[in-house]
């Protein structure tokens, strides 16, 4: 039997996880609301609170005249390929900074932590000049070299800092049966640092995801556009078609919050990790 | 078969010494103990033997060849750490046969991905998974198979160690401290087990650990190290019965040997400086010494009856036996305001006498259990030798 006072701790609880969750969840019910609603009325006092559901076939006909689909993909190639380079490319770097002493080691450190002082927009020109010089301009594998150049000095501090805690008794276990290096960081170490894995993941798909400098500077061909710079183009100098923003706003939203669900348990368990004694 | 040699073997970390010149061979068969206390470097030179860490001097020798420079997989060891170092994503079942199955890896196995896929086909392989099985039953590990180590217990955890230490049949086994994380009623079973194992397989076990018990109730032979410094090598019985020095005489047996300062004044003999004793038998030529004797080889008598008037400082009853600790009636010892026990004499007698702290009594040995030990370097004098 509950006392009254454990049932009213247990009611303001409720109360504030579920004001928190409306005010996670206002912006994107907001944004599905506005899409489904009428631009005249947008833009003066009359939009409607609720998604009126009756203007769904003008917004898919509105969103039909952009190639948002193309957008989208070029989204997910930019964000899923800068992901996979960073953790491939983290892991190696991070286990080599963690396990082996070699010269130059705290330079190495260092320099990755520099990337991240440093502001995209200092690089900007630079990385242009160079993009020109490599025949990287206009193209979505120079873009994602150019995000990796950020998430991975990320992916690889997250990931050092994971392996560091494995024991190296498990590794050199490993390395007693038979295993070789390469073997023991992908059979070993990886799976016994999947949420960290998984952390790194997320902090590199959504800076992909999310890019949108580099994109609308590097990339001249509108095929060739993430949908972050897609949608910027919606707004115009006379005019910007508002429910159509939001309602590409939302299918632009959809796969990434897909895709944090998919691992945020693995996530919670990341940030977490070591926080106690195993 | 690895018969073993040290051959000066020295290993520094930038200034710092952990092993110098270390000398000792390991025949084949044999179960060795490395006994010393912490930080001595007796487990820097398991993980040299091991080929998890460099050799600075010297060599290592496998079967009359340098052995050095040769990598962890040519040696042919099996190691079983402290820690146990199970993998904690896999199952008992894939932790034990993960060495046959990495033997069994071709080249191109170990790319990404491919060797999972491997992995797994590997598993059923009727060898591996019969080889698996075997060494489970062995080790009373079947009903754990398809558990993980996270939820098994110290003891089964460390039976599964051992199961993937003997899964790939080696010829030498190194043993890490494995039961140093175990409680004491377990690590006294795992003693017998492991005891057991190595007369079942009939191969060169070395085995580390601080705990002088160990090391006496399972070894063949002991290698007693400090300081990265070998102290002594020889059987249990030896070392026990005929230190090399005080260290040895001290680090082995509990409690340790009593150990005295003695001195010669006028061809009599005093202990801990103004004791004068009748010692009734030779004793060495030389002006000061350590006497030296163990605690089961003194005897209690009520005061005046033994040659060494004492008081009772110290009780510990342990069932079948009662160690006493005294202190010895030097006429001093009044002045004496340390409370440590290191300067009593323990005396080891079996079943439950009356005595009581602070009771006079005294104590009695026999000459010939005597040992005497060099006052400045600690090493042994045979009176037969000076």
């Amino acid at each position: 039997m509950m006392t009254p006072r454990r049932l009213a701790m247990k009611a303001l609880r409720y109360t504030l996880i579920g004001t928190l969750v409306v005010l996670a969840g206002f912006p994107v019910y907001w944004m599905a609301a506005t899409a489904l609603n009428v631009n005249s009325q947008l833009y003066g006092t009359g939009q409607v609170a609720w998604p009126q559901l009756q203007h769904l076939p003008d917004l898919v006909t509105e969103l039909g005249n952009v190639p948002i689909g193309r957008w989208l993909f070029n989204t997910l190639l930019i964000a899923s390929g800068g992901t996979i380079l960073s953790l491939t490319l983290g892991a190696l770097a991070g286990y080599a900074l963690s396990r082996f002493k070699f010269h130059g080691r705290g330079l190495v450190g260092f320099l990755l932590f520099m990337t991240q002082v440093v502001p995209e927009a200092l690089i900007l020109v630079p990385l242009y000049a160079m993009f020109i010089t490599f025949g990287l301009l206009n193209s979505l594998w120079g873009l994602i070299l150019a995000n990796v150049g950020f998430s991975l000095p990320v992916a690889c501090f997250v990931l050092k800092g994971a392996m560091d805690a494995v024991p190296y008794e498990i590794e050199e276990s490993a390395i007693i049966d038979n295993c070789p290096r390469f073997s023991v960081l992908t059979m070993i170490i990886l799976p016994l640092i999947m949420p960290s894995i998984a952390a790194a993941a997320v902090v590199s798909f959504f800076a992909g995801w999310n890019e949108f400098l580099f994109a609308s500077t590097f990339l001249m061909d509108r095929a060739l556009w993430p949908a972050s710079v897609g949608l910027a183009s919606f707004v115009g100098q006379y005019e910007t078609p508002m429910s159509a923003v939001l309602g590409a706003a939302l299918v632009f939203s959809l796969p990434a919050i897909v895709f944090f669900l998919l691992i945020q348990r693995k996530i919670v368990a990341g940030l977490t990790a070591g926080a106690v004694k195993g | 078969m690895p018969a073993l040699t040290f051959n000066k073997v020295s290993k520094t970390f930038g200034d710092h010494s952990v092993i110098n010149a270390f000398n000792a061979d390991i025949h084949d068969g044999e179960f060795l103990v490395l006994l010393g206390p912490s930080g001595c470097g007796k487990s820097t030179l398991l993980r040299m033997i091991a080929g998890l860490s460099d050799i600075t001097s010297g060599d290592l020798l496998f079967d009359g060849s340098v052995a050095n420079d040769w990598e962890p997989k040519k040696r042919g060891v099996a190691f079983v750490f402290q820690t146990y170092a199970l993998y904690p994503h896999m199952t008992v079942r894939e932790n034990i046969a993960f060495p046959l199955v990495m033997d069994a890896f071709r080249k191109w196995y170990h790319l990404p991905i491919v060797n999972i896929v491997a992995r797994h086909r590997l598993m059923k392989r009727a060898d591996i998974a019969e080889r698996t099985l075997s060494i489970a039953r062995q080790l009373e590990l079947e009903p754990l198979l398809d558990r993980r180590p996270a939820s098994l217990s110290g003891g089964q955890r460390q039976r599964v160690a051992l199961a993937r230490a003997l899964v790939r049949n080696p010829d030498l086994y190194l043993l890490d401290e494995p039961l140093s994380n175990l409680d004491a009623k377990l690590r006294t079973q795992m003693r017998s087990e492991i005891s057991a194992l190595h007369h079942k397989v009939g191969k060169t076990f070395v085995y580390v650990t601080h705990d002088q018990v160990e090391a006496m109730t399972m070894a063949t032979r002991i290698i007693v190290m400090n300081k990265g410094i070998v102290q002594q090598v020889d059987t249990p019985d030896e070392i026990y019965d005929h230190p090399a020095n005080t260290f040895v005489a001290r680090f082995v047996g509990s409690p340790p040997m009593n150990l005295i300062p003695a001195s010669v004044n006028n061809d009599a003999l005093q202990l801990s400086g103004k004791l004068a004793v009748d010692h009734a038998a030779p004793f060495p030529s030389r002006r000061h010494m350590t006497f030296g004797v163990r605690p089961e080889k003194l005897s209690l008598h009520p005061a005046g009856e033994g040659r060494l008037p004492a008081q009772v400082a110290v009780v510990e009853r342990l069932g079948a036996e009662t160690v006493i600790g005294c202190r010895l009636m030097t006429g001093e010892e009044h002045n004496d305001q340390r409370l440590l026990e290191h300067d009593l004499v323990f005396v080891r007698v079996s079943g439950n006498p009356k005595v009581k702290i602070g009771e006079l009594c005294s104590l009695d040995y026999q000459a010939n259990d005597v040992l005497w030990f060099d006052i400045d370097n600690g090493d042994r004098i045979f009176l037969d030798q000076e």
